[in-house]
């Protein structure tokens, strides 16, 4: 089991290693791939072995799993294979079209790989200072990714993302430092006050006063990397600026890692201090996630800005979720964590796929996709009814369940009010989206501006060639629309991961398998 | 777990050195001119430094002086020298006005802030007449006053300064209430190497040339 454990945390190092040997984009991309396959099919073994005996446990708590780390576990190495496989096509392009250089894709391989690894190392440690490190490394290696485009919007997003989480990652820090203390009657030797499994077996000595700070700042701390409201602002920036297989990352992985960890610290306050004043902290932020979401999902403009949105939305149901607790409740935030991973990777994916044919990332510059190129269009719209919760798709199955579960615990306000906002929610993100997908294509000749502007400035010089030439430019083949990729397999191999991340969520809307559900079930008791 | 009194000498000087730090946060506050706040920063972390000292002699605890010296040599001396030379000398960059609220208003709101820092951590949280009693909510108004200082400059190197002063709240809280904290020094190191990459990448970015225009106010082109 420890083997394994190790494999899922390293797996993602093939991706650095090609790229740092100085492999091109598709090989790089390739070897990635590889490594998140690894990843995820080591991680449903260790997932299979814990959800049928013990935690596994060893390296003086340094090395800490049970069913809970193992679903995240999994879930974060199912974004990481598609994103993966998304990476191919999607760099490989961009690398075919000049627009990143060679040591930049270079740099996005091997800051991928180290992301991914540190986000995998992070859930598989009991030792909360080192989630706190790992947490804060992996920090690091995204906003490379989001800055590696290198203008001066990604680079002010980079250091938008990297000084507000780092000032959230301390503010962890701080509530570390308090629920140490609050371990200071059991006299625990010293790393012992830090180790989770440990924690958990003497809840009843904690010091209660201090468990309450240090949940509080686990989550407005680990709440920034999560996006809660109001500490999301990076948020939508990073999300927009890096590249969109990494976006995909960002949203689908980075956050589930800082909820993991908030969760790490609610079973504690679970466990202690009853659900009471947990669930009052979560339904707050949970809420105000939710209705700043859904409200700036209203706004049209970029779609990756849209998304990233209805990522603070999600996060906002999964910690409102997390707050109705209950089996009920915390089985259904589970199931969210992993939809919503799912639908989120697909739609960031095919939003690269969408700018590199456009060359926008504004949705007013995007109509007619359906018509277009009726694959991206067909997956942006199942992709936005996924993510939205409409039937058959898996998030229907878990939002429907996070309903049910505040109906049965307490005031029917708190779920008729999530009813209410998921409504502003569909309202706004359908209405970008139709736009997008409805509509003839771009219209074809549309003169390129500065062509024009060049005839323009030379005419008062009474040369008579360069009107002629402007008809010519006028004539030229519509370049909005020439494909980005260089050859068939490149076009099939964007539709992959799409596709695959799609089967998924309508195999989770109609059907949960036994062994899923025996694994949600018992995460949900670990939590409380 | 041992408790220093705050009446024992070690005890005294802790809750010295924690007025100071906060006092210090207060000047990097109100400084209109950026190499004062840079200094005070410093000056903020050589007192650190000498408080971690404080606790490891009373402790006798050898993370504690190895994070002493890292305290003083990289929080007390290279970040303010590469902070001054990066801005004042090859930018030529003196005067820091870009502050977002005017200066009363932030020191008000940093009057405010520590009396909040009072009375959240006062009651019944920390053991009476401990030298933690004293110096935590000091360190919790420190935590405070440097996120106020990272909203209010539109600087992104005195951002990261605040940044900074909020990291020397928490260890200054770490080293008095939990001075057996067994992650303190890997914490230390760690957030270290954050500050310098960060510095390293306003060094190597378009940021600078940005900061090279007087204010990173131009860094707004993101909103909503």
């Amino acid at each position: 089991m420890t083997a394994l454990a190790v494999v899922i945390a390293l797996a993602p190092l093939a991706g650095p290693a090609a790229a740092l040997a100085g492999a091109r984009a598709r090989l790089a991309g390739a070897a990635q791939a590889g490594g998140g396959a690894a990843a995820l099919g080591c991680a449903i073994a260790l997932l299979v072995t814990l959800s049928g005996g013990r935690p596994l446990q060893g390296w003086d708590g340094f090395l800490y799993a049970d069913t809970l780390s193992g679903f995240f576990l999994l879930t974060v190495a199912a974004v990481t294979l598609l994103a993966a496989l998304g990476s191919v096509s999607y760099i490989g392009a961009q690398e075919d079209s000049g627009e990143l250089g060679g040591l930049q894709v270079r740099l996005y391989y091997t800051f991928f790989g180290l992301f991914a690894a540190l986000m995998l190392g992070s859930l598989e440690t009991g030792n909360l200072g080192l989630l706190f490190v790992l947490v804060e490394a992996s920090t690091l290696a995204s906003a490379a990714l989001v800055g590696l485009e290198g203008r001066a919007r990604s680079l002010e997003a980079a250091w938008k993302y990297i000084i507000i989480s780092s000032l959230g990652v301390t503010i962890a820090l701080a509530g570390t430092l308090f629920l140490f203390y609050s371990a200071s009657a059991l006299h625990p030797a010293s790393n012992l006050g830090l180790t989770w499994p440990y924690l958990i077996a003497h809840a009843p000595a904690l010091a209660p006063q201090s468990l309450r700070l240090a949940f509080l700042l686990a989550v407005v701390g680990y709440g920034t990397k999560v996006g809660l409201v109001p500490m999301h602002t990076w948020l939508p920036d990073a999300h927009a600026e890096a590249p969109s297989p990494a976006s995909a990352m960002l949203s689908a992985a980075l956050l589930n890692t800082g909820m993991y960890a908030i969760i790490r610290f609610l079973a504690l306050a679970n466990a202690r201090l009853g659900t009471t004043y947990p669930r009052a902290v979560l339904l707050s932020f949970g809420f105000a996630s939710i209705l700043i979401g859904a409200l700036f999902m209203v706004r049209k403009g970029n779609f990756k800005r849209l998304f990233a949105y209805s990522s603070v939305e999600h996060m906002g149901i999964i910690a409102v979720a997390l707050g109705f607790g209950g089996l009920l409740g915390l089985y259904g935030a589970l199931l969210q964590v992993l939809n919503h991973a799912l639908a989120k990777t697909v739609l960031f994916l095919n939003s690269g796929d969408v700018s590199l044919r456009y060359k926008t990332r504004e949705a007013a510059g995007v109509t007619g996709l359906l018509a277009a190129v009726p694959l991206t269009g067909g997956v942006l719209l199942l992709g936005a009814f996924a993510v939205l919760g409409s039937p058959p798709f898996g998030v229907f199955l878990s939002e429907l369940t996070i309903v049910r579960a505040g109906f049965a615990h307490g005031s029917p306000a708190f779920p008729l009010l999530l009813l209410a906002l998921l409504g502003v929610a569909f309202f706004g993100f359908a209405r970008t989206v139709s736009a997008m997908v409805t509509g003839p294509p771009p219209a074809p000749p549309s003169p390129v501006p500065e062509p024009v502007l060049v005839g323009h400035t030379a005419a008062p010089d009474g040369q008579a060639a360069v009107p002629a030439a402007a008809p010519a430019v006028a004539v030229a083949p519509p370049a909005a629309l020439a494909s980005p990729y260089r050859d068939r397999t490149a076009v099939a191999a964007t539709a992959v991961p799409l596709l695959l991340g799609l089967a998924a969520l309508l195999v989770l809307g109609l059907w949960i398998p036994a062994g899923l559900d025996t694994v949600l079930r018992q995460a949900a008791a670990v939590i409380g | 777990m041992q408790y220093l009194s705050n009446s024992s000498t070690a005890g005294v000087l802790l809750d010295l050195s924690g007025a100071l730090i906060l006092l210090l946060a207060f000047a990097c506050l109100a400084s209109k001119l950026f190499n004062r706040y840079v200094a005070y920063y410093g000056a903020q972390s050589v007192v650190l430094a000498f408080a971690a000292g404080v606790s490891a002699a009373a402790f006798h605890s050898t993370e504690l002086w190895i994070l002493a010296a890292l305290t003083l040599a990289v929080k007390g001396i290279a970040i303010p020298v590469a902070a001054r030379r990066l801005l004042v000398t090859r930018l030529a960059l003196k005067r820091d006005a870009a502050m977002s609220t005017g200066l009363s208003t932030s020191l008000v709101a940093g009057g405010a802030l520590t009396a909040f820092a009072y009375l959240v951590t006062r009651p019944a949280l920390l053991p009476q007449g401990s030298a933690a009693a004293a110096v935590v909510p000091l360190s919790t108004a420190v935590i405070l006053l440097g996120a106020l200082a990272m909203v209010v400059r539109r600087h992104t190197v005195a951002q990261l300064i605040g940044w900074l002063i909020v990291e020397n709240g928490v260890f200054l809280g770490a080293i008095t209430l939990v001075a057996t904290f067994p992650f303190i020094v890997e914490a230390g190191i760690f957030l270290d190497i954050v500050a310098g990459v960060l510095i390293m990448l306003v060094f190597v970015s378009g940021i600078t040339r940005q900061l090279a225009q007087a204010s990173a106010a131009e860094l707004r082109e993101l909103r909503g």
